[in-house]
């Protein structure tokens, strides 16, 4: 072992100072940050004072002349801001060359830089680097494609829609909950694009387009979304999507389908999101069908087609008491649900 | 004879060195990609697009669940943190596991609980008897499960679970303290990626000695104990940085029990949580890669090195023994019962190189440490000590052990800066170094009687920490 002493030693000695140089590195950095922040509260007044002089009186000629701290500021000024006051810093960020330095960035080597580029792209520069940020859809780095999503949803051109929906299949695929914050974000303007992609789209776009248009409470819908539900050769996560969708835009012509796939289809899941769909809905006329769900074997289910009779009113209260009547295992569940509807503080969800 | 033992002695001693060089080597690997990775999320956090998970109506709901036991000094402190998460849907459920003492009666009266009818969601087994449950009448979505202790925490989960209404479940301490944005950051790859994301996890931070109001840390603060600054420490390097690691290769294990959330169909697919494991929280996140692995279903564990949790660490060396022993008991019994995932290239990186490492750096590293120690003795006592080299080989395994601790302060200081003193910096740096020395080798002892109770097969034994609560601030005069 004595053999390795030497080389042991120096060893150390290499630890040593990588230590040392880490002391020193932590120390700097530590001073040096506390001597900025001391200096940007200093400053930080005057430019706020530029800021609220651009915001009252449009006078973005100091502003496009001020010091490059400004630039952070009016960055994070600018998501919370809206109209007028939005546009004006828009305007003076391109003024000031943010814009230009940034769209220079998103063929930057470094996948941060590309990434922080869309963004600030996405909130500043209107339509006109539409096409450069489709494109980095397909970037090798996935934290880069989600910044391009986002910022396409920012700018809410409609026209983002069909590559946002293709990038859910790419070699590249993005993320589904990314695409469709962004699709949510491009408004009502690309319903008539989803509408049609509930037909012809791929299994993941045809869900996230289900999910949309639910949000958007989207009537035109129904009609495709019952297809989807009713069709056993549709992927369980498009059905039950569309079962979610149909919940959220509550068109009553979509309780018989719903209380069908409850009763008929054995995927617990989707049940359960049919149930919690025709509770939604209010329908009376799922009230048979949610009944015979309280006696599903699968215990979530259950709860909500308990739930959702609950949630029926009167009508619900009504055939459970019907049942209750009746006896049967059938009977014993409906009674238990009345009978916790009757106790005071019984809350849903409890 | 003594040219056998003299060759044993040998052969051992090469064999600790060599294991120890490739340990430290490991952990500076694992080190350097956190260190890589928490650099560049924090260059870029503009673009994490945490106001949009806010906003979105696609986000789901979040059940957070909280067992509690005897934890009087601070649940009205971990309850306002949760309640004053920033989330679009949130319920809350406490479970009052068989506590002796006031935690129930000072919810109750903070929340005005009522009795209601309970409607489970899932029927996961439970061996404690469930008393009653109950719901908050002050328009907090709080619903408060009582029920008798059999000392599992994984028992008060499952009957948590029993009763959660939500898509996600967010399992937290009853001593921990979320900050406001935590819950919508970890949620963040659920929403953004729901069809692979299964589980995922943040950073756990000691809360001793910071100041705290009305659960909000208000200024981190490190303790004057030197066992919790060197939790702290330790912290930083294995759950910050080692973590992030794992997690960049795909194969994270553990999600602390203080704070991880999980889909909560999968979590009831498999059964809930181990009733008998005492690692729960690493337990159900291989049994979770396991199933998922085994029916091919995707699935992605993640760990995002941002949110942040706070949370009570032992402040006694008995408290930290107890709780260390549980650890390592536990990983012992997470690795028998997964023995054919180690090297099971079918379990992918988790199976080739997470529980491997587990088992031959985690669950055997005292045991060579001891090995090492033993040798050191042996070779003193044979008169073939060399004390030029025994000194020089301490020096490199003390230089090692301080590069990556200072490493793991340094990176929080250029990224995350909490502690804004430079005096708490110095004393990180200096805990560094000084845990190498008595702490470390204290550790050990405690990891290797996990180890022996496991191999003894002793009945698992869940301990209650005991809590001392958090500092609250002093209120500022009004001039």
């Amino acid at each position: 072992m004595s053999s390795l002493a030497a080389p042991a030693a120096v060893a150390t000695a290499v630890l040593g100072v990588l230590v040392v140089v880490l002391l020193v590195a932590v120390a700097a950095v530590h001073t040096t940050r506390a001597r900025r922040l001391a200096a940007a509260q200093g400053s930080r007044a005057g430019l706020m004072a530029l800021v609220h002089d651009l915001l009252d009186d449009g006078d973005d000629e100091a502003v496009v002349a001020a010091p490059r701290d400004l630039d952070e500021v009016l960055l994070h000024l600018l998501p919370q801001l809206r109209g007028a006051d939005r546009e004006a810093i828009q305007t003076a960020l391109t003024r000031r060359g943010v814009v230009a330095r940034a769209a220079a960035d998103l063929d930057a080597r470094a996948a941060w830089r590309r990434g922080r580029a869309a963004t600030l792209l996405g909130s500043t520069a209107g339509r006109d680097h539409l096409a450069r940020l489709t494109a980095l859809l397909a970037d090798r780095s996935l934290e880069v494609r989600c910044a391009a999503a986002r910022a396409l949803g920012r700018v809410g051109d409609p026209a983002a829609v069909h590559g946002l929906l293709a990038s859910l299949t790419t070699a590249r695929p993005l993320p589904a909950g990314v695409v469709g914050m962004a699709v949510l974000d491009l408004g009502t303007a690309v319903l008539p694009a989803l509408r049609a992609t509930l037909v012809t789209g791929s299994p993941a776009a045809r869900a996230l387009s289900a999910d949309v248009v639910g949000v958007h409470g989207d009537l035109a819908a129904t009609s495709a979304l019952v297809d989807l539900l009713t069709d056993a050769r549709q992927p369980e996560d498009v059905r039950r999507a569309a079962a979610t969708a149909l919940a959220r835009i509550g068109d009553p012509a979509a309780t018989d389908p719903l209380a069908r796939v409850l009763l008929d289809a054995a995927l617990p899941p989707l049940q359960r999101a049919a149930a919690e769909a025709l509770g939604r809905i209010g329908d009376p006329a799922g009230a048979p069908a949610l009944l015979a769900g309280l006696t599903c074997p699968a215990r979530e289910v259950a709860a909500a087609c308990d739930d959702a009779l609950v949630a029926l009113g009167p009508e619900g209260a009504a055939v459970l008491a019907d049942a209750a009547g009746r006896g049967g295992p059938l009977g014993t569940a409906a009674a238990a649900t009345l009978d916790a509807t009757s106790q005071p503080g019984r809350l849903v969800g409890v | 004879m003594r040219e056998v033992l003299v060759d044993v002695l040998l052969t051992m001693s090469w064999a600790v060195l060599g294991y120890t060089l490739l340990l430290d080597l490991v952990m500076l690997a694992l080190v350097l990609a956190g260190a890589r990775r928490v650099s560049a999320s924090r260059r870029w956090d503009g673009s994490e697009g945490h106001e949009e998970i806010f906003a979105s109506p696609l986000t789901s709901g979040v059940s957070v669940l909280i067992p509690a036991h005897d934890e009087e000094a601070g649940i009205l402190d971990t309850l306002a943190a949760v309640l004053a998460q920033r989330y679009p849907v949130l319920e809350v459920v406490l479970v009052d596991d068989g506590s002796t003492d006031r935690t129930f009666d000072k919810v109750a009266e903070r929340f005005g609980l009522v009795q209601v009818t309970a409607r489970p969601t899932a029927s996961l087994r439970v061996d404690g008897t469930v008393l009653s449950v109950h719901r908050a009448t002050t328009g907090d979505p709080l619903t408060v499960v009582r029920k008798t202790s059999v000392g599992r925490r994984s028992d008060a989960l499952n009957a948590a679970l029993n009763v959660a209404r939500h898509p996600l479940v967010c399992m937290v301490d009853a001593d921990s303290l979320l900050e406001p944005g935590a819950l919508v950051q970890v949620a963040r790859p659920f929403v953004e990626d729901p069809a692979n994301v299964v589980a995922s996890g943040g950073v756990i931070r000691a809360a001793n000695g910071a100041r705290v109001a009305r659960g909000s840390v208000l200024e981190p603060r490190l303790s004057s104990r030197w066992v919790v600054r060197f939790q702290v420490v330790e912290y930083l390097r294995s759950f910050l940085l080692g973590r992030t690691g794992w997690a960049d290769a795909n194969a994270l294990l553990i999600i602390s029990g203080a704070f991880g959330l999980f889909r909560r169909d999968l979590v009831v697919e498999v059964g809930g949580l181990d009733a008998l494991s005492l690692a729960e929280d690493a337990e159900l996140v291989v049994t979770l890669q396991e199933h998922l692995r085994q029916q091919r279903r995707p699935h992605r564990v993640v760990f995002v090195p941002e949110p942040v949790c706070w949370t009570e660490v032992p402040e006694t060396l008995a408290v930290l023994g107890r709780q260390r022993r549980r650890w390592s008991h536990g990983l012992a019994q997470l690795l028998w019962k997964h023995r054919r995932m180690i090297g099971n290239p079918r379990f992918g990186p988790v199976g080739l190189l997470a529980l491997p490492f587990f088992l031959l750096f985690e669950l055997l590293g005292p045991v060579v440490e001891v090995v090492g120690l033993l040798c050191v003795v042996l070779a003193a006592f044979l008169g073939l000590l060399d004390t030029g080299t025994a000194l020089v080989m301490f020096g490199l395994a003390l230089g090692l052990g301080t590069l990556l601790s200072t490493a793991a302060v340094a990176v929080e200081e250029f990224s995350y800066h909490r502690y804004a003193r430079g005096r708490e910096v110095g004393v990180l740096l200096l805990a560094g170094l000084l845990e190498n020395v008595g702490y470390r080798q204290l550790h050990a002892w405690f990891r290797l009687r996990g180890l022996v109770a496991a191999l003894m097969r002793r009945t698992p034994v869940w301990t209650a920490m005991p809590r001392t609560g958090f500092t609250e601030a002093e209120p500022v005069p009004v001039s």
